[in-house]
């Protein structure tokens, strides 16, 4: 994955460990216990204000508890990725839920209730001929 | 607090404007609800201005075309709860006695397109997610999921709203449409279709209000009842806005039914005690759900309420009386005071082929990205 031919779209949004298993970095309060993704910079808790936060590898499975498929390309020109694509919202075991892309073999194939796993895909290539990557949950 | 009234109301039509910008179209909308109120220009003690897209100073821009006379004018962006927002300060300028007669400006000139929607981070916008159509498609299908609403029924909210723009002279759109050609025009983002979503559009509204002391014509008043806007609680789902709905803490109430509880206890009235409602049909389906937590009907019993008649004009609790922003055309700044607009002409009766008989009490809800929601009663 990383030949330097590839950069991620911002540091700091997954890790691989060890092991060599993928995942996403959240942040965790220490109070209430409420979830975050991407990580919280400033360390505060937006749901009880605590001020301790940790840093947590999330879950790299979920479901899918709502998405669509977008047919045109967004305004604004922000957004580089292929189109069509698909989002959604994903729910996580420990009770956290973002939004991500999602992919899948068959485009229409990913509906609500799909069990997916998370994925580090090309998202465009970059005017230096950089892969541009992001995190994408695909269907199992 | 002093009690508020409207004295005056103006608009533009809504449409494409390439030859003009929204200092033309906000500076007229300004004049024409100074020739109804039968006020001067001498009299406005201040602006509030709701744009969007517009950039720094844009409500001095549309006063400059009038006459800048050292009043002061603010600037007021809060997505598409701007015109409402803009009413609220007015409203409260004018309640605590700091002015007596102050104007309410919405404007927006719209730029081509779909919306490049910035209420949202940048890696979100790099990762698509800032696409208001896919948004709501996002809630819809929660919607569909949890409450059996169909594709048909979203149509049915633009058949309805498109059915009574055609009898407002202010509307973009002011052709009817069937629900076939609804449901054959393209899909946009699954499950919502082209018509499924409101136009843009280029145009302006205006509001004047005033004190009690300083109403000449009592006949043509309207009461503002409430002005309430509630800007985000913790956990609550709003895609539009990049929000994710908390699993551990979700909120006991979304802003929705924050801002509606809130002008219903300061109005004194309740949901059932309203004669007409203007809705926020961004969406079609969001005029649904809105109507809901709004509190007119039961959670998932919008659906079968609109199939039944009961929000057309001579329904029981008519909706969108204008045609809504399915018809009118959505220009950001300008809508929410729009919306008040209609709610002006229905309840002194002024509303010709769509008029609400005897409606006495209306209310206004817009929405916006940020996120807001915004509610506005007038009484007569």
């Amino acid at each position: 994955m990383d030949n330097g031919k590839s950069i991620p779209i911002r540091e700091g949004l997954w890790e691989v460990n060890e092991a060599g298993e993928i995942a996403l970095i959240g942040s965790r309060c220490t109070s209430c216990g409420e979830l975050f993704f991407p990580k919280k910079k400033n360390g505060v808790c937006t749901h009880c204000q605590g001020r301790n936060l940790e840093s947590v590898r999330l879950s790299d499975h979920g479901k899918v508890v709502t998405c669509t498929v977008v047919y045109q390309r967004p305004a604004g020109g922000f957004y580089k990725g292929s189109v069509p694509y698909t989002y959604g919202v994903v729910e996580l075991p420990e009770g956290v839920r973002l939004m991500s892309l999602l992919v899948s073999d068959d485009l229409e194939g990913i509906k609500v209730g799909s069990k997916v796993r998370l994925v580090i895909d090309p998202l465009f290539e970059d005017e230096e001929g950089r892969q541009v990557l992001t995190y994408k949950f695909k269907v199992v | 607090m002093r009690h508020v009234y409207v004295v005056g109301v103006g608009m533009t039509k809504w449409g494409v404007y390439p030859d003009k910008e929204w200092y033309d179209l906000g500076s007229e909308a300004m004049l024409n609800a100074l020739d109804d109120a039968q006020l001067e220009w001498k009299d406005i003690q201040a602006v509030f201005a709701g744009s969007v897209y517009q950039g720094t100073g844009s409500g001095h821009q549309a006063v400059k075309e009038i006459g800048l006379t050292g009043i002061p004018i603010v600037n007021v962006e809060n997505a598409c709860s701007s015109g409402s927002s803009a009413f609220r300060l007015a409203y409260q300028a004018v309640a605590t006695g700091m002015y007596d007669v102050v104007m309410a400006l919405g404007m927006e000139k719209m730029p081509k397109g779909p919306i490049p929607s910035t209420a949202f981070r940048p890696l979100e916008l790099e990762m698509g997610f800032n696409v208001q159509f896919a948004n709501y498609a996002l809630a819809s299908v929660k919607y569909m999921k949890e409450y059996g609403a169909t594709e048909e029924d979203f149509a049915r909210v633009t058949v309805k709203n498109r059915r009574n723009g055609a009898l407002n002279p202010y509307a973009r759109f002011q052709q009817p449409v069937t629900i076939e050609e609804v449901m054959n025009s393209r899909m946009v983002a699954k499950p919502l279709r082209l018509f499924h979503c409101c136009p843009l559009a280029d145009g302006a509204a205006a509001a004047i209000l005033c004190s009690e002391n300083k109403v000449k014509a009592k006949k043509r008043a309207v009461s503002v009842a409430a002005s309430v806007l509630a800007s985000g609680v913790y956990g609550e789902e709003m895609y539009m806005c990049g929000m994710v709905e908390s699993v551990k803490y979700p909120p006991k109430e979304g802003i929705i039914e924050i801002s509606a509880k809130e002008a219903y206890e300061t109005a004194g009235l309740g949901p059932e005690d309203i004669d007409v409602i203007q809705a926020y049909d961004t969406m079609a389906p969001s005029e649904l759900w809105d109507l809901e937590k709004l509190g007119f009907c039961a959670p998932g019993e919008a659906p079968r309420l609109l199939r039944e008649g009961v929000f057309d004009i001579n329904g029981k609790l008519p909706v969108n009386t204008d045609g809504g922003l399915m018809s009118r055309g959505h220009p950001l700044g300008a809508t929410a005071l729009g919306q008040i607009f209609e709610l002006v002409c229905q309840l002194r009766g002024e509303s010709g082929q769509r008029q609400v008989k005897g409606a006495k009490t209306g209310l206004a809800h817009a929405m916006g990205a940020g996120p807001n929601s915004s509610v506005t009663i007038l009484v007569k």
